[in-house]
Order: C-alpha cells, then sequence, then structure tokens
C-alpha cells in the first residue's frame, strides 16, 4: 500500500485532583505508528509500575517484531484480524506474563495490573487491542464512537442486558473489572480494525476522563480544538473541573493528511494538465 | 423531589434537592454540602441513587456515619431518616414524586470509592452463568450460529455474494477490500463493516452508505435483511445457515 496518512498527536497525563499518585502510564512511538496506553492498579507504587512495565513491554515487542519476522508471538492468533493485529494482540500477552511474573515474584506487589488500549495504524488500516476499561473512540464526521468494550463488571452486565446504562452509571462496582493485564496468568485480548479516514480523530483514553467527561462533551472538545495537544489539553482540564477523581490519561490522533495516494497523484495530474 | 436537609442544632443551614447525581458530604469546600468542621473529613460521605433506591455511604471518613444513631458503612435511606456527620443531622425528605428529574447531559459524576480490582475467577464464573441464562431468555443464540452474507443486488463488484468473515470488511476498490467495486472513480474504501461482540455495523469510507435508503451517522448495527447502498452498488445482508 502506497497510502500513508499523516496522524497529528497529543497527549497529556494528569493524576486528578484526589488520588496521590499517577497509575497511568503512556507511550507515544510515532516511528511505528503505535500508540499505547494504560492505568495501572495495586496498592502503594505498584500501579505505576504494572501500567509502566505493560506498556514498555508492548512497545518493544512491537519494535522488535517490525525489525525481525521471526519475533515469537504470544497467545493465540486469531483468524479474523490482520497478522499486524494479531501482533499487537501477542504484545498484550507478553505484557501480562510480564506484569503477572513481576507480581508472583515480588509478594508485595500481588495484585497489581493495568488496563491496555493500543493503537498501531499502518497504511489506512488501524488495529486496535485492549483489556480492561481503557477505551478507543473514533470522531469521524463529527459523529463519535466507542470503539472498545469495557471489560468491567457494569459494563458486561449492561451487555447481557441485566443492569440498565443508568444504573451502571450510579453503581458503586464502577471500579470491578472482568479482565486486566498480569493479574492472571492468560489473559483475554480484544482485538479489532478500522480504515481510517482523512478528518478521523482517534481517543485512547483511561476511565479517568470517561467518568468525569460525557460523550457529547468529549465529541464537542474534540470537535472543536485546533490541534489535537489543544484536545489533549482540553479534555484533561474538563475531567479535572467535574472533580477530577480519578489519575487522567488522554492520547489525541488526528488523521490529517493523506500523501502519495492514487486520487492525489490524479488530482495534480488533472490541475498540470489544466 | 425528594430533598437532604441540613441541621445543626435546631436550625436548619441548608436545603439540597437531590437528583441524579451523587451528593458530596465533607470538609472540602467543593462537596455539595460543605460542613467546616474538624471533626468531617475532607470527603466524608455521599448520597445517591442506586438501582431507584437512596443510599448513602461512609468514604473511609475518619469519625464515621451514623444513621438513626447506627453507625453505618452504608445504607438505604427512607423518608425522615438521620444522618449523623460529626454534630451535624441531614434529615431525609423524600416527597411521594419518585420520578427523578432527567439528568441526561451531564454525567452524574460517581466517585471512586473503591481501587481498582479484577473479579477473582468465581466472581467471574458466576457472571458468566447470569450471562447465559440472560442469553436464553432473549434467545439470542440462534443467530450466532449463522453467518453473515452480502449479497448483491446491483452493482459492479467482483462476486455476486460475499461471507462476512473478519473484523473488518472493506467495501471499495482496494486491493484490500473483501467487496471489490469495479469501475474508475470508485473509493478505495467506500465503505466498511466491523464485528464487534454484540453484531455487525455499517461505517463510513469515502462514501456515506446508506441502509434501507437512509444515509448513516456513526457506526450503524446491521439487522438481518438490511439493504445496504454505497454509490451505485446494492448489497443484501443476510444471516444464512
Amino acid at each position: 500500500m502506497r497510502f500513508l496518512l499523516r496522524i497529528q498527536t497529543g497527549a497529556r497525563t494528569d493524576l486528578g485532583r484526589v488520588r496521590k499518585n499517577n497509575e497511568d502510564s503512556f507511550h507515544l512511538e510515532p516511528s511505528l505508528q503505535l500508540y499505547v496506553l494504560s492505568d495501572g492498579m495495586g496498592g502503594e507504587a505498584h500501579g505505576e509500575v504494572a501500567s509502566n512495565l505493560a506498556v514498555q513491554t508492548i512497545v518493544t515487542h512491537c519494535q522488535q517484531s517490525e525489525n525481525s519476522r521471526a519475533t515469537p508471538t504470544f497467545g493465540d492468533a486469531q483468524p479474523d484480524v490482520s497478522e499486524r493485529t494479531n501482533r499487537l494482540a501477542s504484545a498484550i500477552h507478553l505484557a501480562n506474563r510480564k506484569v503477572f511474573e513481576m507480581a508472583a515474584a515480588n509478594p508485595e506487589k500481588k495484585g497489581m495490573g493495568a488496563t491496555i488500549v493500543a493503537a498501531w495504524i499502518e497504511g489506512q488500516r488501524l488495529s486496535l487491542a485492549h483489556v480492561g476499561d481503557s477505551r478507543a473512540y473514533l470522531l469521524r464526521a463529527g459523529t463519535l464512537d466507542q470503539l472498545t468494550a469495557d471489560h468491567s463488571l457494569v459494563a458486561e452486565k449492561v451487555r447481557i442486558g441485566i443492569l440498565t446504562p443508568q444504573e451502571a452509571d450510579a453503581s458503586e462496582l464502577q471500579s470491578v473489572l472482568t479482565r486486566a493485564v498480569g493479574t492472571n496468568a492468560n489473559v483475554q485480548v480484544d482485538s479489532n480494525e478500522q480504515m481510517l479516514l482523512v478528518g478521523d480523530t482517534l481517543l485512547l483514553c483511561s476511565d479517568g476522563l470517561n467518568r468525569m467527561v460525557t460523550d457529547p462533551e468529549i465529541a464537542s472538545t474534540l470537535l472543536t480544538s485546533t490541534s489535537a495537544q489543544e484536545a489533549a489539553d482540553r479534555l484533561i482540564e474538563l475531567a479535572n473541573e467535574y472533580g477530577g477523581m480519578d489519575n487522567v490519561s488522554v492520547i489525541v490522533l488526528r488523521v490529517t493528511q493523506k500523501s502519495d495516494g492514487v486520487l492525489d497523484r490524479l488530482k495534480v495530474w488533472k490541475r498540470n494538465s489544466g | 423531589m425528594s430533598r437532604l436537609l441540613l441541621k445543626f442544632e435546631n436550625s436548619i443551614l441548608k436545603e439540597i434537592p437531590l437528583g441524579t447525581r451523587p451528593v458530596t458530604i465533607g470538609r472540602a469546600p467543593d462537596n455539595d454540602i460543605p460542613i467546616d468542621n474538624l471533626a468531617v473529613s475532607n470527603y466524608h460521605a455521599r448520597v445517591y441513587v442506586e438501582a431507584g433506591s437512596l443510599v448513602v455511604e461512609d468514604l473511609n471518613s475518619l469519625n464515621g456515619l451514623f444513621l438513626n444513631d447506627i453507625r453505618v458503612e452504608r445504607a438505604m435511606l427512607k423518608d425522615g431518616d438521620s444522618i449523623l456527620i460529626g454534630k451535624h443531622q441531614i434529615l431525609v425528605d423524600q416527597l411521594h414524586d419518585a420520578a427523578l428529574p432527567a439528568d441526561a447531559w451531564r454525567k452524574a459524576p460517581v466517585p471512586r470509592v473503591n481501587e481498582t480490582m479484577v473479579l477473582d475467577t468465581h466472581e467471574r464464573r458466576k457472571l458468566l452463568e447470569e450471562a447465559a441464562a440472560a442469553g436464553e431468555r432473549s434467545q439470542l443464540s440462534p443467530e450466532r450460529m449463522r453467518v453473515p452474507t452480502l449479497t448483491v443486488l446491483q452493482g459492479r463488484t467482483d462476486q455476486k455474494e460475499y461471507r462476512v468473515a473478519g473484523k473488518l470488511t472493506v467495501i471499495g476498490h482496494s486491493e484490500m477490500a473483501t467487496v471489490r467495486l469495479r469501475g474508475w472513480f470508485t473509493p478505495d474504501i467506500a465503505a466498511q463493516i466491523n464485528k464487534h461482540e454484540d453484531g455487525y455495523y455499517l461505517g463510513r469510507g469515502d462514501r456515506v452508505p446508506k441502509i434501507n435508503g437512509v444515509p448513516i451517522s456513526g457506526l450503524t448495527k446491521l439487522n438481518d435483511g438490511d439493504l445496504i447502498e454505497v454509490g451505485r452498488v446494492r448489497l443484501n445482508f443476510l444471516f444464512r445457515e
């Protein structure tokens, strides 16, 4: 594929207004068009350790697999997604193993874990993988859609129809996850794909954002910001304004331009030939 | 509408209407009911609606929370209840119009009371059993056994019928498209279908597709028998045995 998207990035993490440490981690790897965000859990500073280890493991594994196709894979490959998407899921399986092993080797770190949401872009195709309740949203042509399904107790209950979204929003069980990286020897990773279009905005965030800020507010902030970084800053400010009950992290990716496309070349040719 | 009355000794200091938003009580000034007294923790307690019931909950305060003179961590409230925080009393005044105002726009921010935790294996199994029971009730299962397909009704494509097998199905001129559209000036990616846990969703590409004649806005769930139009191509989305 000769299509290359230009991705404008913005990102920020913040302690929020209640917590004493920031357990979120994120990493932008523009050379790979790989973007990873994680929300750690576990007492003391262990949440930070877990989220940081998970993010670094994923970036390193994806980098290695770019350099060598012989890089081993972890977890079962899914037949209904591309090799690239399976590679991203494999990185999360490896991160799970690393965090789990660290927790097993250090009794004081027992119970530590992390959520993950990761986006990897190749050509026009977005590979997306996640575990836990960190989310990916897509703003396209003015409409915001959540691309990930939370692995939380209340969200799973809403999906099977035994809880209403209103009850979920008011529930005290919102912090109970059904899956996390590093809390079990194995983890189930959700992955999906999407073809990106010029004008799309992709948002990765920890639950510190979407618990404080509604989807319509997220959409209007993304729409009215002049840059990806401005959008990231404004989203964090909004979460804090509404209480900042948790750490909050966002990665904003704006698909601004497509270069070297056939259509572009055709337009240039048409213009030149008058 | 229900309300809380903040009382100190014999005077009512404040009246707080109850909506869908949780009401927080504490010494910090950003609480809905700030109480400037050293016996009160910064974020001492909150009152909120859960599954239609009013609930009071201690937010790990130092000096605790008393409901009708009994110390509680968390309790359901009824009309006439008295909550004691430090030396302040909060009375529950529940009127009979049970309907709470729909505050749909602004999310009721629920503070994270507990640290994030993961369900243990036992709890997870329980949830799966509940899911299975719910599935049987709504009889969702038969559709899962069937394969989604796209049948071409009109337009130039490379096949007459397609199986929607992957998580991503691209409709367009692109080499990576599952449904390959022919013809000059056909966009590489005209539209796309995504498989999610609960079904198949149609999204736009460089064209805005229509479902049953209506242009979509955002990702739109496909139902068995839907007619999809992308440019001049018409496709029928059907589940087959």
